[in-house]
């Protein structure tokens, strides 16, 4: 009988901690945002109570969970998918091709456009988490990488623009 | 055209097409080993007498389990539920959806659970929520728009949220089509002019949307340029065989086209306004097509341009200067939606305010375009849209498409 060499598969390791890196920073982004920004707030507001949604890469991830708490509160739940009930999956079919989104080189419409990622559970609830991702990269991002990100670069106000987006960033370094 | 970095093409449908292509449908059932189908239809369909030209062309190899047409004309979730029960409780093997879009999508939503043996519709909504294949679905288009019988697609209403499911896998995919032109020859002009609107829907947003590819548009230009050529001579020849293969050829093109890039706002929205006033979607296409097209006018103008060519064929094409195609394109539209409503004596609609129900009533109400355009914005075909759109810009397009006023296209916002 020959012998076959037995090949393993990389791990991607640095893709996978810039990935995790990235996520855990738009997570609490999201939660931030969700306290201080009107229109973030109102679309967790029209979402059901304990709602969770993650966004993540088969096969094993990295994940990010984000969903509201049994008070309302939206918050960054971590990394992990496991022992949670998620009720909208954010599937990309690999870390390669969540990597070439959040290195801002594929807009997510595009990504998604591209057959790139399975979208599991309410798609009206999808249409708002996307309309959510696309306000944090706006708020996060400088305009010529945000403009790459989304398909239509926003005319916000200026308090919206200065005033509410600093108090964005401050919560996500702070985790509020 | 640009040619996107990375694409994605199929249709596992196999198409039988021809003039009595239905006497091949016994041969398809066995060989999937499907012998014992089950029938989904409409009254509609039965009463045109389309139920006994199947049966006919069965053979004594397949035994049909059960025949249920009381699929309404916009599917719902409990339809479909009613029905899986029935498929299992007639222990089915297969199923032939018989019908237009609609029954084609309830039969897709019957397929997940009898073969998933699941009573849930609501857990497999989405993209790519299925992960095995399902059991044999021969589809017979009765109607020339929906090209259901070949996409991954499915759309189907609930009705307690007015929203439309969408559910989208490679698995939905019908195993046959089969295109016969007789399955179409008794469909009122209107009902012909609304579903090959659909079509060119289909058609005109497979080469606009994001997910546009070359193999996509080929089939949609060609699509465009069969309706172009035989739309109107068919609604005044409706006993016209030859023109009514051509348009099922069309719309079965256009399906293919869309399902593998996908459809826009003339769908979001379309979609809303069905779900909110339960309007035929066909009409509602035909309506807001050229108001999709003029809103994504600066994002797809080049796209734009060259669907001029088999929408007016080459001469005009020839005529008309580069800079002015992408408009001619967008008037070519308008100018066949009020053709056909001269040619179908008023019946096909060009504004959303002039949809009258069976009582007279006009169905599309001005008070609920706000509904309709929050509705809209939980539409999955948002994604797809080269444009983005928030509630503002859904209100806008609608009310244009309401009073059937020309979109403003100054007040698009372009970021």
């Amino acid at each position: 009988m020959m012998d076959f060499l037995e090949i393993t598969p990389g791990r991607q390791t640095l893709k996978r901690w810039y990935l995790a890196v990235m996520f855990r920073f738009f997570g609490r982004a999201i939660q931030a945002a969700a306290r201080v920004d009107q229109p973030v707030t109102s679309e967790f507001a029209a979402m059901p109570e304990n709602y969770t949604f993650c966004l993540g890469a088969f096969p094993g991830g990295p994940y990010m969970v984000v969903g509201k708490d049994e008070n309302g509160r939206v918050r960054y739940m971590g990394s992990s998918i496991a022992h949670r009930t998620i009720h909208l999956h954010l599937t990309f079919k690999s870390p390669a091709l969540l990597f070439l989104v959040f290195t801002f080189r594929e807009s997510t419409p595009i990504a998604n456009a591209r057959n790139r990622l399975y979208v599991r559970g309410d798609v009206a609830q999808a249409c708002a988490v996307m309309r959510v991702m696309d306000m944090i990269q706006v708020f996060l991002l400088p305009k010529f990488l945000a403009k790459r990100a989304v398909k239509r670069y926003p005319d916000w106000s200026v308090k919206r623009r200065t005033l509410v987006r600093a108090q964005v960033y401050i919560r996500t370094i702070a985790g509020l | 055209m640009g040619i996107p970095d990375y694409y994605e093409f199929g249709c596992n449908t196999t198409i039988v097409a021809g003039h009595d292509a239905l006497e091949q449908i016994s041969g398809l059932l066995v060989s999937m080993e499907a012998k014992n189908p089950m029938v989904i239809t409409d009254h509609g369909v039965r009463r045109a007498k389309l139920v006994d030209i199947l049966l006919q062309a069965l053979d004594g190899r397949i035994t049909v389990r059960t025949i249920q047409d009381d699929v309404p004309p916009d599917s719902d979730i409990k339809t479909v539920q009613t029905l899986a029960a029935k498929y299992t409780k007639n222990r089915c093997n297969a199923i032939i959806a018989l019908g237009g879009g609609s029954v084609m999508d309830t039969a897709k939503g019957v397929n997940i659970l009898a073969s998933h043996g699941s009573d849930n519709l609501l857990a497999f909504a989405g993209a790519g929520a299925l992960h095995h294949t399902l059991n044999p679905l021969v589809a017979v288009p009765t109607t020339a728009g929906t090209g259901s019988e070949v996409t991954r697609v499915a759309v189907i209403s609930d009705p307690d949220n007015d929203r439309k499911l969408l559910f989208t896998s490679g698995f939905l995919m019908p195993d046959a089509a089969i295109i016969d032109a007789r399955m179409t020859l008794t469909l009122p002009s209107a009902i012909t002019a609304a579903t090959a609107m659909d079509a060119l829907s289909h058609a005109v947003e497979a080469c606009l949307c994001l997910g546009r590819n070359p193999l996509s548009t080929a089939h949609a230009h060609e699509a465009i340029a069969l309706i172009s050529h035989h739309l109107l001579p068919v609604i005044r020849n409706p006993g016209h065989k030859p023109g009514r293969l051509a348009l099922a050829a069309a719309a079965t093109l256009a399906g293919m086209a869309f399902s593998n890039s996908m459809v826009g706002m003339v769908h979001m929205l379309g979609h809303s306004v069905g779900s909110v006033c339960h309007v035929a979607h066909g009409t509602c296409m035909a309506i807001l097509l050229p108001y999709g097209m003029a809103y994504n006018f600066h994002r797809t103008n080049s796209q734009l341009a060259d669907l001029l060519l088999p929408m007016a064929g080459a001469d005009l094409f020839a005529r008309t200067s580069p800079a002015d195609r992408a408009q001619k394109a967008v008037d070519w539209v308008h100018q066949m939606n009020r053709r056909l409503h001269q040619a179908t004596a008023g019946a096909h609609t060009v504004c959303l305010r002039e949809i009258k129900g069976p009582d007279g009533s006009t169905l599309v109400p001005g008070h609920l375009l706000p509904k309709i355009a929050h509705t809209a914005l939980g539409d999955g075909s948002i994604f797809y849209n080269p444009e983005d759109l928030d509630y503002d810009d859904c209100l806008m397009v609608l009310e244009a498409a309401h009073g059937g006023t020309p979109l403003d296209r100054s007040r698009v916002k372009k970021g």
